[in-house]
């Protein structure tokens, strides 16, 4: 056998677009430290009864409110502009219309019979709604950083308490999405494809 | 006179500079260069945002929350005989001056319905009235090159702010909460209150306002713990 043809080909490996990778990199970094020193400001007043209310251990990024806030505050930048130019990113290179859910995946759920398609209909699923989560994060926490001068955010959100719920519950929901994300990636790829997107 | 006091002030900044050294035990070395590195790009975002013509939208009386609002404050409660009590104003200025409390009272006062948000993450809807800092900065008359004012309290608390933020239109030296007279806890008889900047830039129990063409090596009780300075909102 002199001549590839395509029938022939091996299964390829999972492979995934280099700035893809870059995203994804800086977004877990970045994501990461958001997290641990969200939770650091987070204990100087505890969402949830304030003063009084549930503290958590105190194992979070730099070490007391104005260190957290340090963090937060530079962290912010690289999340933000990660999601930035990752957007811009997948809108010119069209990968919004063919690496993101679309109606193909809902029909699949619906009316499909195949279970590891319908694995990676739910994988895409996840992996695009967490998108507006992260966006809320980034509303919410402009709204809560400069409150004054983008007062129409927290009028949006009702009030100052509400506002500060929306922003700390991204915080459960990033957690959980990592946990389910992480599995589902599992599911529908195998260790390959978990792989294939770190390295 | 002037010279003296300002001596005084670093003093006061040195003996409180040394707490950063034990104080500095919990905290995280990272945050501090991190800080360092990202504090004054915000800074520079924080004072492109703020216009000091343009007033925050006030949001109505109905809305005001007097069960929120939190007392902090980083030492004790200073009595003051309200009698005896003088504001200096002075530093760089062509009048420095000393106002008694009916003279302060007899400016026109300025009420505003405002958020009043606290670095530790909770905010209370506030009503502040009293004289704008801009008409005391006018009286006394700053030199063309001041850029900084530095406000002294009688509990030994000191900040440092921006002429800019001090001229916003609702940047008080409050002697009313809540249409009420002033309680002490908040800072009677004369405190700072304004919702251009988080609540520890708030100085109460203030006696002085200095102005300066620099900022000076201690720029305010909790910025030089490793707060941050401009805490614009």
């Amino acid at each position: 056998m002199t001549t590839d043809s395509p029938r022939l080909k091996p299964v390829l490996l999972p492979k995934q677009a280099l700035l893809a990778k870059t995203f994804h990199w800086v977004n877990v970094v970045s994501l990461f430290i958001m997290l641990g020193s969200g939770l650091q400001i987070y204990n100087a007043n505890p969402v949830f009864g304030g003063r009084q209310g549930l503290h958590l251990p105190p194992i979070f990024i730099g070490g007391w409110l104005a260190g957290g806030r340090d963090w937060h505050f530079g962290a912010m930048w690289l999340f933000s502009l990660n999601l930035l130019w990752y957007g811009l990113y997948i809108l010119i290179s069209r990968r919004w219309h063919h690496r993101f859910v679309g109606e193909n995946d809902l029909k699949a759920l619906q009316v499909g019979k195949n279970p590891k398609r319908k694995a990676y209909a739910w994988h895409r699923i996840v992996y695009t709604a967490i998108v507006p989560v992260l966006l809320l994060a980034i509303l919410s926490g402009i709204g809560m950083y400069k409150p004054a001068q983008f007062y129409w955010i927290v009028d949006f959100f009702g009030d100052w308490q509400a506002l500060r719920i929306v922003h700390f519950m991204t915080v459960p929901t990033v957690i959980l999405f990592a946990i389910v994300h992480s599995l589902l990636a599992l599911k529908v790829g195998g260790s390959r494809l978990l792989e294939s997107m770190f390295w | 006179m002037q010279r003296f006091n300002r001596r005084q002030f670093l003093q006061i900044a040195g003996l409180s500079g040394s707490s950063l050294l034990l104080g500095g035990c919990g905290s995280d070395l990272f945050a501090g260069v991190v800080g360092q590195v990202t504090e004054p790009l915000n800074q520079r975002l924080e004072e492109l945002l703020l216009n000091p013509q343009k007033p925050v939208p006030e949001l109505p009386v109905s809305q005001i929350e007097p069960d929120k609002l939190i007392v902090n404050s980083f030492d004790f409660t200073p009595m003051i005989d309200p009698v005896k009590y003088r504001l200096t104003i002075d530093g760089e200025v062509n009048h420095p001056m000393q106002l008694s409390l009916n003279e302060l009272y007899k400016l026109p006062l300025t009420s505003v319905v405002m958020r009043h948000v606290c670095v530790e993450g909770w905010a209370a809807i506030v009503q502040w009235g009293g004289v704008r800092l801009r008409d005391l900065i006018q009286l006394a008359q700053p030199k063309d090159t001041v850029c900084y004012v530095y406000f002294q309290s009688a509990d030994g608390y000191y900040e440092s702010w921006d002429l800019r933020s001090c001229l916003h239109p609702q940047t008080l030296m409050a002697y009313q909460k809540n249409g009420e007279q002033l309680p002490i806890d908040n800072g009677a008889p004369l405190r700072l209150a304004a919702p251009i900047k988080l609540g520890y830039k708030h100085s109460k129990w203030v006696t002085r306002i200095m102005l300066t063409s620099n900022l000076l090596p201690s720029r305010g009780y909790w910025e030089d713990r490793g707060y941050e300075w401009f805490a614009g909102l």
